[in-house]
Order: structure tokens, then C-alpha cells, then sequence
């Protein structure tokens, strides 16, 4: 009889993989978690998929209602706007504008903010105590006023609010990373490794970095639905997305002046944008739960 | 105290300093001539231009004109807005107060429904009253503000035609401007319509401040539910149900005073948040605060307001966050100690 394992091996799966298996038994938190796949999925294949134009309008059906309204049309499941735009290939365009661009902001940030958090957790003293009180002064401002400066300095348009985001969100990475690493710094297991002489860069990659990952996660979640809905709000205001771009937010206050006459054209990009950002709160919430029973163990 | 005093007062000076130095450096950041972004003068002559130089040194190094400018805030000169030619002070002067009893009311909203519902939440933890709170919580956090007050003039405004969708008052109320808070201003005024005007100011507010209140709403509900839940596992809520008192007794007694301290500790955090949801309601109401002024210079390109107008709501959104410390470290003597990086 063949054996496959000889001796009982003890498997410590790594924090992050702990993680997933408390989040794994969440419900909720998995199917925020598939939601929120479901939309990266129509972010990257959203454009080929769509049945319409998201900027060609057709002159013939202005203004039909979504297909269960009586005067719908079935070709055009969500109805059009006032030029004859298909609503549902317009939100399927804005997930790749406001969620895709969401989650690459948020990676961008992450990244710059994880290392100069990182950097600036080794560092001590004078350096240290600017660094500190810089960003408890911009994390004062609120994300959204200052991304609203930084479009009124760049000028409006959706690549400038891409940066502004980026921008606003870079500095709570940098506060929670620092942070992290400094707890994590304190602790015994980071100390062995430096008596066993490994350089600070070392420590952080193989010591520090695999037991606050789960940490940055968790603010990176926060992160987004914060850029998704200041990406909308710009495009709201007319400061993010110009005019044919099929932003959700620029889509909604399209319909603003229609908004009477047919309101589907200001609900449907709404519900766009409450769905994506409970996606991604559920899928924090999940792993904030998980934190806390991976503690308590 | 007085240590805590000191160290805050020197926080406070060191960000409006970083403050006023951002907003100095905006001016060179804008598009345009710096000197004519700082004062908002376009339509100087030429001899008028020199004496704007002259008053802002810019023959000087940088330094000299950042103290320069300083100078001029301290006096209370914010220059001259591009677009319409006024004082921009007194423009801000008009304007804020609208938005400080928007924000005020909004935030008294928030609280007077937010923290009962987190306790509610906490009391019943793990139950599914709790369940349904962090859910109802869960949405309220996510809903697009822009949207929220669309849906809230569509129901009440249009189809139920309960509450005005616009503006601060009637325009057939005359109302003298003397603290800017109509509320304040009417009840000052001599007019023989004031309590009419009264209500229909209360109706005005209505709309605007619940779409406000909805988000800092439920933050307040997840810091109410965690800092209950935090109170009642001590052991000093332990020992009071040895000693016999009621359920209700603990709560009242002991729970809900030493989870408040902790829920006003953050109350200066979330009123940042709640102003900037403030700005983008004010627009979608009318409202004639600072937010829907500030965001209207940004379409007119009026880069003196817009410098001023982040200069102010930030120094406003500061003092708030300062004060509320004070508020926290008078009810609190444990926050009094020196602390790291406060």
C-alpha cells in the first residue's frame, strides 16, 4: 500500500494564506470578493464585449426606457440617453473608466506609498518627525478638497484626475505602512533575524512585508472605494471625465437636465457606482474580519 | 494641561504654517503670472501693478515674499477675486457661515441618529439587529453623495412636493446678513413675517443636511458599535453586574458615558470628511456656502479664489480639529498624558 506521506508533516500556511482560509468561510465577504472580479472582468473586457457605441449615438431611439418598461426595446436593455446612446454599453465602457481606473490608481499609490513608508519607517530622529507631522497635516485635508486642487492646478480632464488620486491616496499608504513596520519592528522574531545579521533591507523583505501584506490589503480596499467615488465625483462636477467620455459619474451628470423626463439615465449610473463600492467594501470588511479572528486564535 | 496646550498650540501653528505655505506655492503652481494669482488683480494698469509688487516684494528672494504674503493674510488681505472684481475676504466672510450651519446641522444629525443605533448595534452584538445596522451602515457608506441628493429631490421634492429642493430660504424673505447664520439672522431681524421665515429656513435645511448626515451617519454608527463594544468587556462594567445593577442601570450609568468620551475623540476627524461632503451637496442644492463658490472658481479659472478658499476651509476644518481635541482632553484625563506624535 502505497503512502503518500511518510512522516506527519506540520504545514504552517503564511499569513496571507491564513487569511484566506478565515476568508474563504465568510459568505458575504466572498461574494463581495466575486462582484468584485465580476467587474475587473468587465473593466478588461467590457469595450469588446459591448453591444453599442458608447459615443455614436442612433438618432431613431432617443430616450427609450430600459427593456421592462413598457416602451422599451429589448435591443437596448437599459434604455438610451438623448442622443441615442446605449445606457448599457455605457456603463459597460465606464467600469473600465471609473473602476479600472480606480484600481490602477490604488496600485500605483500602494506602490509608492509601501516604499517610501517603508524607507522612512527606518529612518529616525529629525527626518522622521517632519515626515510625521507633513502627513498628519495632509491627512487632515480631506482626499476629495484635495483632489480638487490638484485638478484646479492641472487642469480638468480624466488623465489629470487620475493623478490627483493618486496624489491624495499615496500619503494613508505611507502613514499605514510606517506604522505597520514599526510595530512589526518591535517584535522578537525581527530581531532574531537582525542578530543573525541580515541588512535592514533584508529584514523588511523577508521578515516584515509577508506579516503587514494582509494590513496594506485592507487600507488598499479603503483606498479604492475612496477613488472610485472621488473619480465620480470629479466626473460629476465636471472636473474628472470631459464630456463623450462614459465615466459614471460624467454619465450621471449627463442626465442631470433629463433627469425628469427620464430618470433611468441618472439612476442606472448611480446604482454603478454604489454597486462597485459595496463590492469593494464587503471585500474589506471580509478581511478586516479575518484579521480579527486570525488574532484572536 | 498646560503641556497639552502648549503641544497643541504648536501643532496648530506649524500646519497653518505648512497651510499658508501651500497656498503660497499654489500661486506659482497655477497657470499665469504668480503676482497676479496672488492678488487677483488682472485688470491693473501698469502703475497699479507696480505698487502690487511692491507690496508683495517680489524683488525680494522667496523668502521675503513668502513673509510678504503672510503678512497680507494676517491682515486679513486675501486679495481680489479674478471674476468678479470683490474683496475676496468679505465674499468668504458671506459665505462661510452658511456652510459652518449646514455642517453644524448636518453633524448634529449624524450623531443624535448615528451613536443610539451603534449602541443599539453593540448591546445586540452578534444578533440580527446588529446584522441589519452594519449592513443599512455598510450602504449608507458607499451611496455616491451626488446621487443621494438627486434621489432625495426626485422623492421629496418633486414627487412628494414635501420639502424645497434649493437655496437657503425664500426669496420673499428679506433677511438682513449680520452673523451670516440665517438662522441667527432671523431671529435678530424685526421683520413681522419672522416665524414664517423661521420654518421655511428649517424646511430649507432639511434636504441638504440629511444628505450630509447619511455618510458621517454611519461612521458614527461603527464607532459607537466598537467603542460599546470595547466598554462593555472591561472589568469595571463586569464589577458593576456583580454588585447587582440592572442591565439598563450599566448601560445608562457606566456604558454610554465611557464609550461618548471615546466617539468624540473622532468627531474632529469626521467633521473634515462631512465638510467636503458639504461642498458637493451645496451644489447639487444651491446652497450658497463656500464649497459651491469654491468649486464655481474652479470653472471660471479664478485661481486667487480658489488659493483663498482651500486656505480657509482648511484653517476651518483645523480649528474644528483642534477644538474638539481640547473638548476630548477636558473630558478626558487620560488623554492629557504625553502621547507619542500628538
Amino acid at each position: 500500500m502505497a503512502r503518500d506521506k511518510i512522516y506527519l508533516e506540520e504545514i504552517f500556511p503564511s499569513p496571507f494564506m491564513q487569511l484566506w482560509q478565515i476568508f474563504r468561510k465568510t459568505p458575504v465577504a466572498m461574494l463581495g470578493f466575486s462582484c468584485f472580479i465580476f467587474l475587473i472582468t468587465l473593466a478588461i473586457f467590457g469595450p469588446i464585449l459591448a453591444p453599442y457605441s458608447p459615443i455614436e449615438g442612433q438618432l431613431d431611439m432617443l430616450l427609450l426606457p430600459p427593456a421592462w418598461h413598457l416602451d422599451g426595446n429589448v435591443s437596448h436593455l437599459l434604455g438610451t440617453d438623448e442622443l441615442g446612446r446605449d445606457m448599457l454599453s455605457r456603463l459597460m465602457y465606464g467600469t473600465s473608466l471609473t473602476f479600472g481606473l480606480s484600481f490602477i490608481v490604488v496600485i500605483i499609490s500602494l506602490v509608492i506609498g509601501v516604499l517610501i513608508g517603508s524607507i522612512s519607517a527606518l529612518t529616525s530622529g529629525l527626518k522622521s518627525s517632519i515626515l510625521n507631522h507633513s502627513l498628519d497635516v495632509i491627512l487632515s485635508i480631506p482626499s476629495l478638497l484635495l483632489a480638487i486642487i490638484i485638478v484646479a492646478i492641472l487642469g480638468p480632464g480624466i488623465s489629470n484626475t487620475v493623478w490627483a488620486v493618486v496624489m491624495v491616496l499615496i500619503p494613508q499608504f505611507i502613514h499605514i505602512t510606517r506604522y505597520a513596520v514599526k510595530e512589526e519592528s518591535r517584535k522578537d522574531y525581527v530581531l532574531a533575524s537582525r542578530l543573525d545579521g541580515a541588512s535592514p533591507f533584508r529584514v523588511l523583505h523577508y521578515s516584515i512585508f509577508p506579516n503587514i501584506v494582509d494590513r496594506i490589503m485592507s487600507q488598499a480596499t479603503l483606498a479604492q472605494s475612496a477613488a472610485i467615488l472621488d473619480i465620480a465625483t470629479l466626473g460629476f462636477l465636471g472636473l474628472g471625465a470631459q464630456i463623450p467620455l462614459p465615466e459614471w459619474g460624467a454619465t450621471l451628470a449627463n442626465g442631470l437636465d433629463l433627469f425628469y423626463i427620464a430618470p433611468w439615465t441618472v439612476y442606472l449610473p448611480g446604482l454603478a457606482i454604489l454597486f462597485a463600492v459595496v463590492a469593494t467594501n464587503l471585500v474589506g470588511e471580509g478581511i478586516r474580519h479575518a484579521l480579527k479572528l486570525r488574532k484572536e486564535r | 494641561m498646560l503641556i497639552f496646550t502648549l503641544r497643541r498650540l504648536n501643532l496648530f501653528i506649524f500646519t497653518m504654517l505648512a497651510l499658508t505655505l501651500l497656498s503660497f506655492s499654489l500661486s506659482f503652481l497655477f497657470p499665469g503670472d504668480s503676482i497676479i494669482n496672488i492678488s487677483g488683480a488682472i485688470n491693473a494698469t501698469p502703475s497699479q501693478l507696480i505698487e502690487i509688487q511692491k507690496a508683495y516684494q517680489t524683488d525680494d528672494n522667496i523668502f521675503w515674499q513668502y513673509i510678504a504674503y503672510l503678512k497680507h493674510i494676517i491682515q486679513g488681505e486675501l486679495g481680489i477675486s479674478m471674476a468678479s472684481q470683490s474683496e475676496i475676504s468679505t465674499e468668504i466672510l458671506n459665505l462661510l457661515p452658511a456652510t459652518i450651519e449646514l455642517s453644524l446641522v448636518a453633524l448634529f444629525i449624524a450623531m443624535f441618529f448615528g451613536i443610539p443605533l451603534g449602541f443599539i448595534a453593540a448591546i445586540k452584538h452578534n444578533k440580527p439587529a446588529d446584522n441589519i445596522i452594519l449592513s443599512v451602515s455598510m450602504v449608507g457608506y458607499s451611496i455616491p453623495v451626488f446621487w443621494l441628493g438627486l434621489l432625495a429631490i426626485l422623492i421629496f421634492s418633486i414627487n412628494l412636493g414635501w420639502l424645497p429642493s434649493a437655496g437657503q430660504i425664500s426669496l420673499l424673505f428679506e433677511i438682513k446678513l449680520i452673523t451670516g447664520i440665517q438662522f441667527i439672522d432671523i431671529l435678530l431681524s424685526d421683520s413681522p413675517y419672522k416665524w414664517q421665515a423661521f420654518s421655511d429656513a428649517t424646511l430649507h435645511i432639511i434636504l441638504p443636511a440629511c444628505v450630509i448626515a447619511v455618510a458621517p451617519a454611519t461612521i458614527f454608527i461603527r464607532l459607537a458599535r466598537t467603542s460599546m463594544i470595547e466598554v462593555l468587556g472591561t472589568n469595571y462594567i463586569r464589577a458593576a453586574s456583580a454588585k447587582g445593577l440592572t442591565f439598563q442601570q450599566i448601560i445608562f450609568r457606566h456604558a454610554i458615558r465611557n464609550s461618548l468620551i471615546k466617539i468624540i475623540r473622532h468627531v474632529g476627524l469626521q467633521f473634515a470628511n462631512l465638510v467636503t461632503i458639504a461642498m458637493v451637496t451645496e451644489v447639487i442644492f444651491s446652497w450658497p456656502g463656500i464649497g459651491r463658490w469654491l468649486i464655481e472658481s474652479i470653472y471660471q479659472r479664478d485661481y486667487t479664489a480658489i488659493q483663498s478658499g482651500l486656505l480657509v476651509l482648511s484653517c476651518f476644518i483645523f480649528i474644528v480639529h483642534i477644538l474638539t481635541d481640547f473638548i476630548y482632553a477636558a473630558l478626558n484625563p487620560l488623554a492629557r498624558g504625553s502621547k507619542y506624535g500628538s
